[in-house]
């Protein structure tokens, strides 16, 4: 019989199975980048079968299906915002003429794609990860690579270029109804005038351009980290449900991450002047 | 010839978690067979047949199939397998989102590369050849288990595969569906040629239908023989199987 490990080697074990667990997902979830993005090229280059029904069957899932609840969701944030806003304004400085320029900027560059991206990891997330784990733990995942599918080609890529188009419509719907609903209340509550606050003289192309690359990054990061969710998924309905958990977990850390590397990214590009 | 059987495992041997499953079985099946795999529950028979579609990787030991060693292939390499190799799983695993047509017409389309009208045509024919041809544009959600089974067989078989895994094709069935299912896979055997290796528990299948019987104890082959022969077989763990007695000398996990 060998002698049991010492204190000092099994507190590094202890701290190195879940480092190693760490390491290993983090790859796994590279593969299935990896994996979707050569999928699309399999799909669209020579000789490839084009999944245009499923890209339109996942837009309508994914976009038409959260129109409400990203509309709602995002025009009360607006409110709320912008009465905050002008509340701490009017307190400290006494004008809320500058009010709706500056908050049209952030809706532009920031909080239009963030918040819209963070209710679509929900809710999109969530239907990702129960969906594809439902079908690993009930073998249809292993039918499907009998069939000579590759489960990501079938599952992942419509999902995936039908999230990055419907979060950019839905971030583009999303920050209008936040920008209107803020106008609104800045208006009603504070007596704003709607031609001052409906001032689009501070946003350049730089904070579009921001929002858009916000959008993408965020609906291509949605479907992959909740399909690699789905996929870890093992056992039965307990296993979905820890997927569908950790997909929105997952899904929303995803996004503030995002959120934090592009803004960083776009201020060391362009400086204060973002 | 490399003088091996036509599909055979080698030694294998299989951990899940650090608790060893398979622990250096050896099992060799001959063309054409109908090799029965049985056992208690956990003891490695659906991990066995795993291995053989590159479903699970083994974590030694060698797989056969046709001369060729399968173990090490990748995902890719395992595409060619699986056109020769199909698989008949416990749940029917069909797809939902699919009637009954396109869920059969997928591996023609994908394996054969047909244009989905002539994969669909062929799909419908495959159907009525399991006494589902009414049903054909219906979901799966719509039908009894009986008949998702057998389109799930109708979907494995529309590749014409040299070798048919069967895990569990009769659980949960009634015993005219399970009767079906059996008169199946000895018409497949029989007038295709077709090797079928089947997981079961089902007593009155493994008697009616198989060849010969693998008998699965504690990660090894405990007994290889034809259904007759184990049913006279004084080995006492083998007997306890046979008879469904809970005490005895079978060793049991977690009992």
């Amino acid at each position: 019989m060998s002698a049991a490990p010492s204190l000092p080697v099994r507190a590094l074990a202890a701290l190195g199975r879940p480092v190693i667990a760490a390491a290993r997902a983090t790859l796994e979830l590279w593969g299935v980048l990896i994996g979707t993005l050569a999928g699309i090229i399999r799909s669209y280059g020579k000789g490839g079968r084009r999944p245009r029904g499923a890209v339109v069957a996942q837009m309508y899932a994914i976009g038409n299906r959260s129109l409400v609840f990203v509309a709602v969701t995002l025009g009360f944030i607006g409110m709320v915002m912008m009465y905050q806003a002008c509340l701490q304004f009017s307190r400290a400085i006494g004008d809320l003429s500058q009010v709706g320029l500056q908050f049209l900027r952030l809706v532009v560059s920031d909080f239009g794609p963030t918040l819209t991206a963070m209710m679509l990891a929900t809710r999109v997330g969530a239907g990702i990860a129960a969906e594809i784990g439902s079908m690993k733990v009930t073998e249809q995942l292993d039918a499907l690579r009998m069939s000579g599918v590759l489960p990501i080609d079938y599952l992942l890529v419509p999902r995936f270029l039908a999230s990055i188009v419907m979060t950019v419509a839905l971030t583009i719907l999303g920050a209008a109804i936040m920008y209107g609903a803020g106008g609104l209340t800045a208006w009603l509550s504070f007596g704003v005038n709607p031609r001052t606050f409906f001032d689009p003289a501070m946003v350049q192309p730089r904070h579009l351009a921001l929002g858009l690359v916000k959008a993408v990054t965020y609906g291509a990061a949605i479907p992959i980290v909740s399909g690699f969710c789905g996929l870890r998924a093992r056992g039965s309905s307990e296993g979905v449900g820890w997927a569908t958990t950790a997909a929105v977990v997952g899904s929303s850390f995803a996004v503030i991450a995002l959120d934090f590397a592009l803004s960083v990214g776009a201020l060391w590009l362009f400086g204060g002047d973002l | 010839m490399s003088g091996r059987a036509f599909v055979e495992f080698v030694g294998v041997e299989k951990a899940f978690a650090g608790k060893p499953v398979l622990r250096g079985m050896d099992l060799a099946i001959g063309k054409g067979e109908i090799l029965y795999i049985i056992g208690t529950s956990g003891v490695g028979k659906s991990v066995t047949i795993k291995h053989l579609v590159g479903f699970l990787p083994i974590d030694k030991g060698e797989i056969w199939f046709d001369g060729q060693r399968v173990d090490r292939l990748d995902e890719r390499g395992f595409y060619p397998v699986r056109r020769r190799v199909g698989m008949v799983f416990q749940n029917a695993t069909l797809f939902d989102a699919m009637t009954l047509t396109e869920n059969v017409a997928l591996p023609l389309r994908k394996h054969q590369g047909l244009g989905w009208k002539a994969a669909l045509a062929d799909a419908r024919r495959r159907l009525a050849q399991v006494y589902l041809a009414d049903f054909a544009d219906r979901y799966p959600a719509e039908l009894s288990d009986g008949m998702r089974k057998r389109a799930a067989i109708a979907r494995t078989l529309t590749l014409a595969p040299e070798v048919v895994l069967f895990d569990e094709p009769t659980t949960g069935l009634d015993p005219v569906n399970a009767r079906r299912i059996d008169r199946l896979i000895r018409e497949l055997s029989r007038t295709l040629g077709v090797t079928a290796v089947v997981v079961s528990h089902d007593l009155p299948s493994i008697m009616s239908v198989a060849d010969r019987v693998a008998f699965l104890y504690q990660g090894r082959v405990h007994a290889l023989a034809t259904p007759a022969e184990l049913a006279a077989s004084a080995d006492p763990i083998v007997q306890q199987f046979i008879a469904g007695r809970s005490s005895g000398p079978m060793e049991t996990p977690g009992f």
